[in-house]
């Protein structure tokens, strides 16, 4: 493109369009330790993020890809994320097109986009995104000059409803997934491959899907199966995964942003997997299995990054850090060294138990976090169905606990609509509510805070791939209300306590296309066409143009996310091996109808890879730090 | 120990705004390990003050703070221990210790001077742009500025010092302005251009550099 169009360069172009959007940061760069690279003959690979810089910088994951992959010599891995409205209005009427936030390279200059896939709602921004670069929307329209376009992250365990849209997904953990990637796509170029060649060698990749070479198929309106069209594809692709977690690679110096991101720290992830089983929690089983980094992995990170970022916060999570091997050691040891330097040290997701009870008051001393539980359900007969080994006893323990230690803001999670839900379990939520605030209150004036800021969130139940509920429907956006309603009226007048629901409309959405099939990119790109953008804000979300979006194409919101699908009912992800079986998923299904609950898989294997878990699940292996029965026979130390 | 600095701020980082350019050098003091002194309260912060904030967008040869220390620092050494943690468009130029002028800067500032460069959106004569500048330096220059009590046509010709027309070539000008700048306020430069396109019948995209701001460091003392 020329350069310089009238008496303006594409530079000063940029930074006009730049200066006058309302968060200018978002697309500006040059943030320290940003990775820099000159030089011919790089593999351009733009990581976009289909959400604001503010949520996509706050993505570890992103983060971890950003620096594998700028790690070779062969490849410069330059952040593009979904411009806000304002910047693309910009750019449409000026007709610039979306660049990448390090060189500004125009995003169908590259040689391979790949995009975060972290919710559904996020997916009509992706569209944003080609669209803005001048590439076509749909993968069959994209010739051989056009970038690869690839996809990533959790929402890759259903890959159909993009499955037109996308080339080639990543199915599973990316720090050796995407190395194998690039040397398979150096090669080729090498070679002078074609992009289809090229895309046959690469779907023999364990963890790669290329959607192109399967065809769906559909009978009486809905999903009959998937038929391979090229003979070498594999039949089932299977999640890749990081063996040695600890070794594995990670984010290198963090880069800092200059604008207030949505998670502005050090995130360092202590495990990754989570071996409790609730029954509606995908990551619960699409991590599996459990693999921790040791604490003196963690340490070296924190005190390494501490150091190129001088950020004061350290946020050492992952999906249940309560349950990490070394987190009474970890919890003392990390608080000792950090505080003393106004470094503020915090555990989401840490469920906390009386031996945590004294570095509870120590975290207290550095900064208040908010103190969140999540019982999911409001009585026990419910939390049994899905599995939430919580009881109301070790919650108001807990609370009890966090009271006497000066907290005095709780928050409280919950979900509505969940497999064989009563009225009578909604109503438990406001009890559990009550009873939380009548353990504040009656405890001495001058032994607890002031006043009690309790908040029940309740969002709404989303079935979703390679969980047990699985082939459970949502409610109806008219039974999710009258639930919401009731609820609402329970919490009425509980001293300290204040509700908080999500919209229901998105999580309808989010479950048809969790659930979806192939036939729903032509919904997104319709309802794209009708100004749908940034569908997980509120605010943002068109009800009108996805209605009719869906209309347009003969389908129906409900079919999706409402329907029970049968047992033996052929699913649109069924090719998608995640590991953990469906004959798991049936015996879990049919346990929680059985209100049977289903052990930690940290005491006893529960059999969920089947016959994978020799080649996958080291857990209970000899040598394996999860053994217990090997750590007794090492004895005392 | 009180260090007053100047630094500048450049391409990219001329869009970091006023309150994230806080953070920037907080984070950057951290890097750097320097003993920070901190506010009392519940929510310790260094204390750190900028004399006064820079539009977004506008890059700068000059800004002002001032930082409180825990311990000595030689301001050589604080200079060049920041610059090798900063950002690349921040730099301290020059670091001295405040000695014992405890209060702000705000209040020593004068004037500042920068230089612009409008880049016309269409065709515009020479002739018509000075004869444009003539007539807007001949008499009041009433904008509307947005005040506390609404938006209000005030008369901003007492805080412009000067504007030269320096450089014009392909429908680009450059000008060097100079205009007040005090701790009540100073020349608003989107509303003096604003006041020239209206004179022309023209909109420009503009680039500005602050190239000094004046202080009476008399006032130290
Ligand atoms: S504890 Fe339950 S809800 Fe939390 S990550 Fe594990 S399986 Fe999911
Ligand atoms: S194979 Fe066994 S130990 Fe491994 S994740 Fe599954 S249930 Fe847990």
């Amino acid at each position: 493109m020329d350069d310089k169009v009238r008496n303006m360069t594409r530079e000063e172009r940029l930074n006009s369009l730049i200066a006058k959007v309302e968060k200018p940061t978002r697309y500006m760069g040059g943030e320290l330790n940003m990775r820099v690279k000159s030089g011919d003959g790089l593999y351009r690979f733009a990581l976009c993020f289909p959400d604001t810089y503010e949520i996509g910088m706050s993505h570890l994951g992103s983060r971890i890809i950003y620096n594998v992959l700028n790690k070779r010599d062969d490849t410069y891995c330059e952040r593009c994320y979904a411009p806000w409205v304002d910047m693309e209005a910009l750019l449409r009427e000026s007709g610039e097109k979306l660049f990448s936030i390090e060189t500004k390279r125009p995003l169908d200059e590259f040689d391979v986009i790949g995009f975060s896939l972290l919710y559904e709602m996020c997916y009509t921004n992706i569209l944003t995104m080609l669209d803005l670069s001048g590439i076509p929307l749909l993968a069959r329209e994209r010739g051989e000059d056009c970038p690869l376009v690839c996809a990533g992250g959790p929402c890759v365990c259903n890959p159909e409803p993009i499955a037109d849209i996308v080339d080639l997904f990543f199915f599973g953990d990316g720090e050796e997934l995407v190395n194998d990637f690039m040397d398979c796509y150096a090669r080729c170029k090498k070679n002078g491959a074609s992009k289809r060649e090229m895309l046959l060698e690469m779907s023999g990749i364990e963890g790669i899907y290329v959607p192109a070479f399967y065809r769906a198929e559909y009978e009486n309106g809905q999903f009959s199966r998937l038929v391979k069209t090229e003979e070498k594809a594999p039949d089932t692709v299977t999640r890749r995964i990081v063996r040695d977690l600890d070794k594995a690679e990670f984010t290198g110096d963090l880069i800092v942003p200059y604008m207030n991101i949505v998670h502005d720290r050090i995130a360092l992830e202590l495990f990754r997997g989570c071996t409790r089983g609730c029954r509606f929690c995908q990551a619960g089983f699409i991590y599996r299995p459990i693999r921790e980094r040791k604490m003196n992995t963690m340490i070296a990170y924190a005190d390494e990054q501490l150091k190129c970022t001088g950020h004061d916060e350290v946020s050492l999570f992952s999906l249940s850090s309560g349950d990490y091997t070394e987190i009474h050691e970890m919890v003392p040891t990390v608080l000792e060294r950090y505080t003393k330097d106004k470094v503020s040290v915090s555990f989401p997701s840490l469920r906390i138990d009386s031996f945590l009870k004294d570095d509870l008051e120590k975290m207290q001393g550095v900064r208040k976090t908010g103190l969140t539980f999540a019982p999911e359900a409001g009585t026990q007969r419910l939390r049994d169905v899905i599995n939430k080994g919580v009881t109301e006893e070790d919650l108001l323990r807990t609370v009890r606990d966090a009271f006497e230690a000066g907290w005095q803001g709780v928050k409280l999670y919950f979900m509505i609509g969940l497999p064989t839900e009563t009225d009578e379990d909604i109503l438990g939520i406001a009890e559990l509510a009550r009873k939380v605030s009548r353990e504040f209150y009656s405890m001495p004036k001058e032994k607890r805070g002031k006043g009690l800021r309790c908040t029940v969130s309740a969002s709404t139940f989303v079935p979703k791939p390679f969980t047990p509920f699985q082939w459970e429907p949502q409610i109806t956006v008219e039974e999710v209300l009258r639930r919401q309603a009731l609820l609402r009226g329970a919490l009425k007048g509980i001293r300290g306590v204040e509700f908080n629901c999500h919209f229901s409309e998105t999580s309808r959405l989010e479950a048809c296309y969790a659930r979806g099939d192939r036939r729903l990119a032509a919904v997104m790109v319709a309802a794209y066409r009708r100004g749908a953008r940034f569908d997980s804000w509120d605010e943002h979300f068109k009800k009108e143009a996805w209605d009719e979006a869906f209309i347009e194409n003969g389908l129906t919101i409900e079919q999706f996310a409402n329907r029970r699908i049968g047992l033996d009912e052929p699913l649109a992800w069924a090719h998608m091996d995640a590991l953990v079986t469906m004959d798991y998923l049936k015996r879990e299904y049919n346990k929680a109808y059985e209100g049977a609950v289903t052990g930690d898989c940290r005491e006893k294997c529960n059999g969920c890879f089947g016959a994978k878990i020799a080649g996958y699940c080291d857990m209970h292996c000899p040598g394996s730090k999860f053994n217990k029965a090997e750590e007794q026979e090492g004895g005392d130390k | 120990m009180r260090i007053i600095a100047s630094f500048t701020k450049q391409e990219p980082v001329k869009f970091v705004s006023h309150l994230d350019m806080q953070r920037l050098f907080q984070r950057a003091f951290r890097r750097a390990e320097l003993p920070l002194a901190y506010s009392q309260g519940f929510n310790p912060h260094p204390l750190l003050s900028f004399a006064t904030a820079l539009s977004v967008g506008y890059t700068s040869d000059c800004e002002y703070f001032d930082i409180t220390l825990s311990e000595p620092v030689p301001p050589d050494e604080f200079a060049e221990r920041v610059n090798a943690v900063l950002p690349n468009g921040v730099r301290i130029i020059d670091a001295i210790d405040a000695g014992e002028f405890k209060a702000s800067l705000t209040p020593l500032m004068r004037s500042a001077e920068y230089s612009a460069v409008l880049a016309f959106e269409s065709p515009v004569t020479k002739a018509a742009l000075e004869s444009a500048i003539s007539e807007l330096l001949s008499g009041e220059i009433i904008v509307d500025k947005k005040t506390k009590g609404g938006i209000k046509p005030v008369d901003i010709r007492p805080q412009l010092i000067a504007l030269r027309l320096t450089a014009y070539d392909d429908d680009r000008a450059s000008f060097d302005i100079e205009g007040r700048l005090t701790a009540e306020g100073g020349l608003p430069l989107e509303l003096l251009f604003r006041a020239l396109y209206g004179k022309l019948g023209v909109c420009a995209v503009s680039f500005v550099n602050r190239k000094k701001i004046v202080m009476d460091w008399s006032q130290m003392k």
